[in-house]
């Protein structure tokens, strides 16, 4: 069955890079949200595999987006994996507050996917795009 | 100060004469009153001695003119003179043999007086026996008979001899001791005399001490003004403390920066103006670098200072009302020769303004860094997905195009990572992960990240660690490595060689990577440390790097209290030198 993944970035360019990536590489499937309160709320509908959380957001941000999903029972168990622009963030802190882990950008689109799936312990699912 | 030595000299000498003087005069005076009292009871008992044979003469006449009288009249009663005299002439003799007994001379003037006095009492008995036996011509025949005559001339002249060389005795020790009283009243003279010299001596020299004294208590107090406007008008906080941290002096900026008057915090403890975490935090930190307890109190702020050590530390002031400032603290111990600490001076720089650019900087950073990053995301992103085929095959030509914006991404990615860390780096502000690491793990790990990019270039790493372990952020250490180890590959030629050797020295070990490629020009081994420095101003293009690899080992290799530095020949190689102290106790340097 084939795993969804939801995206949470307010930049739009970074949702169709990482949609295309972990689409056509990874072989997963992708849904969008453009906004944390989108995104909380995407998450609740889709109920997905993993999130895929931007850290700088306007108005609701990685941090509070993150905080929202953990304290809704119906999303608080999908894992979640920050991306975050900024490389001094503390991966220690993210963790401590649910994160599964952090995905330092700009990533390498290639191994977008793998990363992912080595973060979650899901096995490597590389879609034949040669 | 010369002054005040030649007047320490004039003084010495001034008493040392003086009080030899003194002993001298004092000595002299004594003797010569000694002999002034000797001389006037020598006086005395002349006098008493010529009274005493006038006495004698006297009792020796009246006895006689008794006896006279007594042959002319026959009157019995008449010679109650005569008899009552008798006694009083034997002790009038008696006091006349005391009288002469301390002077050989006298004493032999009177063994020749006393006979002829007592031959004479003889001559009026034998008077008064013949009046008394044989009647009056008996007695004027004896009276007219010269012996008697002849007896009184005699004894006349005796006593008259003994008064006159007693009389000359007297007139020789009154002028014996007329000559010592001038004497004594000469040297006296000359003991005031010379007082008064020393007296007037002495006050000159205390008045131009005084004047001295004066022009240099002017002197230190306009010095003192001078120091004491310079200490308030400096923008450092400055407190000086006893040797137990008890505040001793503040200056105007301290005042004002903790809000406190000096007179509060004069005779107060120091470390009321300190974090007590921080200084119990300080006090535990150094005692594990120094081996020794410290106190977290004042001790933890003056204990290396005190053992001479330079101490300069970043902590936290608080002020009166409770607020905290983050300050530059230095500290300094004051000493009077080479004895222990009389106490301490601290001197404070208000971080405060730095620590707020620093944040704006901070957030600077972190605005820039999302900023650039969120483009490069979308490109790197996209043109990756093209190159790597994921949207479908390009022609040639335009996935060569792809694949050199691609690149340059990745190029401009690096750029901004490298600005980063080096800023970060270089502000202080990274913070440091001591770790006690191993020298070869930290090695083999560094080489094993090139490894693939030393194979597709066709150059091999030779590995040669040594056993030692060092203080580090091994991400750090390892990231600097990499920077050298990628500078060796990139610029080695195919097939060539490195060495990534380590080697311990007395308190370090010392890194080396060493390649054989096109080397380095002498004039650039220092500039190439510098940021956007390169041997060739092509390399950034056309090997892609930064510019800044080279800078960021520098800046690591300083937080780790080592250095680095480069050797190299022409078309020969390069040798890339990295010197970290060694663990000494696994626990990493202090400030």
């Amino acid at each position: 069955m084939q795993r969804i993944v939801l995206v949470i970035d307010d930049d739009g360019d970074i949702r169709a890079v990482a949609k295309t990536s972990l689409e056509l590489v990874g072989g997963l499937r992708v849904v969008l949200a453009e906004s944390g309160q989108r995104g909380v709320t995407v998450a609740h509908d889709t109920q997905p595999d993993a999130i895929l959380l931007d850290l700088m957001m306007p108005d609701l941000d990685g941090r509070a987006t993150l905080a929202q999903l953990k304290q809704d029972a119906e999303t608080a168990t999908i894992p979640v994996i920050m991306l975050t622009a900024k490389v001094q963030a503390d991966k220690q802190e993210l963790v401590g507050r649910g994160a599964a882990g952090v995905l330092i950008k700009p990533f390498d689109p290639m191994q977008l996917s793998a990363q992912v799936c080595e973060i979650l312990g899901w096995p490597i699912s590389r879609k034949d795009h040669e | 100060m010369l002054m005040i030595a030649r007047i320490r000299v004039w003084i010495i000498a001034a008493s040392v004469v003086s009080l030899m003087t003194l002993a001298a005069v004092s000595w002299l005076s004594y003797g010569n009153t000694r002999e002034l009292i000797a001389a006037n009871q020598r006086l005395a008992q002349a006098h008493k001695l010529i009274e005493d044979l006038a006495a004698l003469h006297v009792l020796l006449d009246d006895a006689d003119s008794a006896c006279r009288d007594y042959a002319l009249t026959g009157r019995t009663d008449s010679l109650k003179p005569y008899e009552a005299t008798l006694p009083q002439l034997e002790v009038s003799l008696q006091t006349l043999r005391d009288d002469v007994a301390a002077s050989s001379n006298r004493s032999q003037q009177f063994q020749d007086l006393e006979p002829i006095v007592r031959a004479r009492l003889e001559a009026m008995k034998e008077l008064v026996q013949a009046r008394t036996t044989s009647g009056f011509d008996a007695a004027v025949q004896v009276l007219r008979s010269d012996r008697s005559k002849r007896l009184t001339d005699e004894m006349r002249q005796r006593i008259s001899v003994m008064q006159s060389d007693e009389h000359n005795d007297l007139l020789d020790r009154e002028r014996e001791s007329r000559v010592r009283a001038r004497s004594t009243l000469r040297a006296v003279g000359l003991t005031c005399l010379l007082g008064i010299a020393l007296l007037l001596s002495a006050s000159l020299m205390i008045f131009r001490l005084s004047r001295q004294s004066e022009r240099d208590h002017i002197a230190l107090q306009n010095a003192e003004r001078i120091q004491r406007a310079i200490v308030n008008s400096a923008a450092y906080s400055m407190i000086s403390t006893d040797n137990v941290g008890v505040v001793l002096t503040v200056n105007a900026a301290a005042e004002k920066w903790l809000q406190y008057r000096s007179t509060e915090l004069t005779g107060g403890s120091v470390s009321t103006l300190h974090d007590a975490i921080e200084l119990q935090a300080r006090g535990a930190q150094l005692t594990r670098a120094m081996g020794i307890p410290v106190a977290g109190d004042y001790h933890a702020l003056v204990t290396k200072a005190g053992l001479g050590v330079a101490d300069e530390f970043e902590c936290t002031y608080v002020r009166k009302d409770g607020t905290r400032f983050p300050v530059s603290l230095s500290i300094t111990a004051l000493r009077t020769g080479r004895n222990d600490p009389s106490g301490y001076l601290m001197i404070a720089t208000d971080l405060s303004e730095q620590r707020a650019v620093e944040k704006m900087k901070d957030e600077f950073v972190s605005v820039v860094s999302h900023e650039l990053r969120t483009p490069l995301t979308s490109i790197k992103g996209a043109l990756g997905l093209l190159v790597g085929g994921v949207t479908g095959g390009l022609p040639p030509k335009a996935e060569e195009m792809a694949q050199i914006a691609l690149t340059n991404s990745d190029r401009l990615t690096r750029l901004v990572d490298d600005i980063l860390d080096l800023q970060r780096i270089e502000s202080g502000r990274l913070a440091i992960d001591w770790r006690l690491c191993d020298v070869a793990s930290l090695m083999k790990e560094a080489a094993d990240s090139v490894r693939l990019l030393a194979e597709a270039e066709g150059v091999t790493i030779t590995v040669s660690p040594c056993s030692a372990s060092i203080s580090a952020d091994q991400e750090r250490i390892v990231q600097a490595f990499i920077n050298l180890l990628g500078n060796a590959i990139k610029f080695s030629p195919c097939g060539g060689d490195i060495e990534f050797a380590a080697e311990m020295t007395t308190h370090s070990v010392l890194f080396r990577v060493e390649d054989n490629g096109r080397g380095i020009p002498t004039d650039k081994l220092e500039t190439i440390f510098e940021r956007f420095q390169q041997v060739d101003a092509s390399d950034a293009r056309e090997k892609g790097g930064t510019g800044l690899g080279l800078a960021i080992v520098r800046s690591i290799a300083q937080q780790h209290g080592g250095r680095v530095w480069a050797e190299s020949e022409l078309r020969k190689g390069s040798k890339f030198y990295v010197q970290l102290p060694l663990a000494s106790s696994g626990s990493p340097p202090t400030d």
